[in-house]
């Protein structure tokens, strides 16, 4: 078969072509908006043929071909004579090329299929959940092996793990956990909501967020608790932040790198290089699991995930990492239990980059003043089995400690507004300001930090210097504390 | 008789006849086509149209198909014109496809030397304005049930 070169020759052989199939070839005009060619085509040939020769002719694949006559598309199937195409007429082309609108909005859903845990942080309803998060979740936190499903999702959502204190009905939470699920395992049908241009103007609008917010009672009950929650509602700079991150995963994405890098700046205080390199390991990675096991898809993980490296060079960990939440569930000693108190406690990940959790200039004053904090020191005030737990439990410890080595961290503590609301409150900062007391002076070595308790532990018979440091370390000074844990793990 | 200044009245069938040459012809750019529905029609009353959808807009790469029906004032009187394939225009009723003449600026004051390609053309040329060309779309190839 000869090849078509595009110009006179092409006629004949084409000719030479169509002979088998008849006789009388006609010229057919070919136009596209921008060509125009003259294609040599029997008269009785059919729509497919003809689109083989116009793919020769225009260099196009044969199935980007649409054809037009006459107002009709021509069918592949059809003949020319059926859609009364004679010599000297002119048909119309259109070159496909193949892009799809929906095409977008589908990488744009695999795109933020990764943050979209992320982003239901703060998205469906844009409302400032991860406060809400940190506080209702965290208030179901220390009961183990919880049924949370992700509850990433912030007012609604997180609101119904509040009703497990004995607000709201059974009912209303389970809806709300199921549609938490459908959309946590679906990206896409999130991004699709996202993309929605009706959600996009309901989340553009402060007002209507904000009364959407509102309306809810649980919220309302939230923040007749915590006050700070309804300034931050009536704050617009904020709403529109959180709405903005909310909308566009892409800013979340900038914000959470943006906190990076004013944590790595952390590394300028003396001793604080040593604080995130410890932060880092000792969070980071159980976070990272506990995380990874309860979403199947790590939200983090495209930011370098350092979390099957213990101990990772601090340096590569300090630039890639995600903003880790220091009263997320770090765990070091007991990794087993430590997720399944993480596995609630972890949905407040995706909260880190919510400027409402962090600010970027100071980590822990952030976390300690946010609404969600607060509302985590007085439920667990108003519930002692609570506190109980959250001390008790390790991880706890460790993490207090890990901030203990900052002293911007400890400061801020003391003058911390949540130390003062309630006496149940002040007793726990006590306890917490003692741990810091413990490590405050972070440049010391815990022996020489824990010096006095030393002593105190082998005058009562703990001969085990080894085992009382490790206890002190873990307790962070608490000498009762590390009496238990001593107890618990010897025999004698 | 309505005759708009200096125009002269062209009988209907000579007139569409004259059309149905220009569409099979591809008078016009190419971002427009036209012709019978039906080859037999020898009232010459119904037709179909296709517009290309504009590039730089969210219409770019859809193929519109249109029905166009010439009554038998045509073309002192405009024709009824209503989209096959869905479309979200304003201007077209979102039910049913059909095209409001008179909610089309450039074809609410018909003229009598306006045809079917005009039409088109000037229907293609609404989806370019501001007002048109980001509207969001339903998915390529639905169609009007009716």
């Amino acid at each position: 078969m000869a090849e078509n070169s595009g110009t006179d020759p092409a006629v004949e052989r084409s000719a030479e072509e169509n002979a088998a199939t008849s006789g009388t070839i006609i010229m057919v005009t070919v136009k596209t908006p921008k060509d125009k060619e003259e294609i040599a085509i029997s008269e009785d040939a059919s729509v497919s043929q003809f689109k083989e020769e116009i793919s020769k002719r225009f260099k196009a694949k044969q199935d980007q071909l649409v054809l037009i006559f006459a107002g009709k598309i021509l069918k592949d199937g059809d003949t020319l004579s059926q859609h009364g195409i004679k010599d000297g007429l002119t048909v119309h082309l259109v070159i496909k090329t193949a892009q799809k609108a929906t095409g977008a909005s589908s990488s744009a859903g695999s795109s933020t299929s990764g943050t979209s845990q992320v982003n239901s942080g703060t998205a469906n309803t844009a409302s400032p959940g991860p406060a809400v998060n940190l506080g209702t979740s965290q208030g179901s936190g220390p009961s183990p092996a919880t049924s949370q499903p992700a509850s990433l999702f912030t007012g609604f959502g997180d609101l119904s793990s509040l009703a497990n204190l004995g607000m709201g009905s059974a009912n209303f939470m389970e809806l709300q956990q199921q549609m938490q699920r459908q959309l946590m395992s679906n990206p896409e049908m999130l991004s699709q909501i996202m993309e929605n241009p009706l959600v996009q103007n309901m989340m553009s609008n402060p007002d209507l967020m904000r009364q959407m917010i509102m309306a809810n009672p649980q919220m309302q009950q939230l923040m007749e608790r915590n006050p700070e929650i309804s300034h931050m509602l009536n704050n617009p700079e904020l709403m529109r932040q959180t709405m903005e991150l909310a909308r566009n995963p892409a800013m979340m994405q900038e914000m959470m790198r943006n906190q990076d890098r004013a944590l790595s700046n952390l590394e300028s205080i003396p001793g604080g290089y040593n604080a995130l390199r410890r932060m880092y390991t000792d969070i980071q990675e159980p976070m990272f699991s506990a995380a990874r096991e309860q979403f199947g898809n790590n939200p983090f993980s495209a930011l370098g995930v350092n979390a099957d490296s213990p101990g990772a060079q601090p340096s590569r960990t300090e630039n890639r990492e995600p903003l880790p939440n220091p009263w997320g569930p770090p765990d070091t000693t007991s990794a087993a239990t430590g997720t399944t108190t993480t596995s609630s406690t972890s949905s407040t990940t995706p909260s880190v980059s919510n400027p409402l959790g962090i600010s970027s200039s100071s980590l822990g004053n952030g976390i300690f003043n946010s609404p969600g904090m607060q509302s985590l020191m007085q439920q667990i005030s108003e519930n002692p089995q609570l506190m109980q737990n959250m001390l008790s439990a390790p991880y706890m410890r460790s993490m207090m400690q890990s901030l203990a080595q900052n002293p911007e961290v400890a400061s801020q503590v003391r003058s911390s507004p949540a130390a003062g609301t309630n006496p149940a409150q002040q007793q726990l900062m006590q306890q917490m300001l003692q741990m810091f007391a413990g490590g405050s002076a972070s440049s010391q070595t815990p022996e020489v930090r824990f010096q006095q308790q030393l002593e105190q532990l082998s005058a009562m018979g703990f001969i085990n210097r080894e085992a009382n440091l490790q206890a002190l370390i873990a307790t962070g000074g608490d000498i009762n504390a590390a009496i238990e844990r001593l107890l618990g793990s010897q025999p004698s | 008789n309505d005759h708009s200044a200096g125009s002269v009245k062209v009988p209907r069938n000579f007139r569409l006849l004259e059309e149905l040459e220009e569409g099979q012809k591809g008078v016009g750019d190419g971002t427009v086509s036209w012709g019978l529905e039906d080859d037999e029609d020898m009232t010459l009353t119904r037709w179909r149209g296709m517009i290309i959808g504009p590039p730089r807009t969210i219409y770019e790469n859809r193929m519109y198909s249109l029905r166009v029906e010439c009554g038998p004032k045509y073309p002192e009187t405009p024709p009824f014109v209503r989209f096959v394939t869905k479309i979200n225009l304003n201007g077209v009723h979102n039910s049913n496809g059909v095209v409001d003449m008179r909610a089309v600026s450039s074809l609410a004051k018909w003229q009598n030397s306006y045809s079917i390609r005009v039409v088109l053309q000037e229907l293609r040329r609404l989806m370019m304005c501001k007002e048109n060309m980001k509207l969001p779309q339903p998915p390529e190839g639905q169609i009007y049930s009716n």
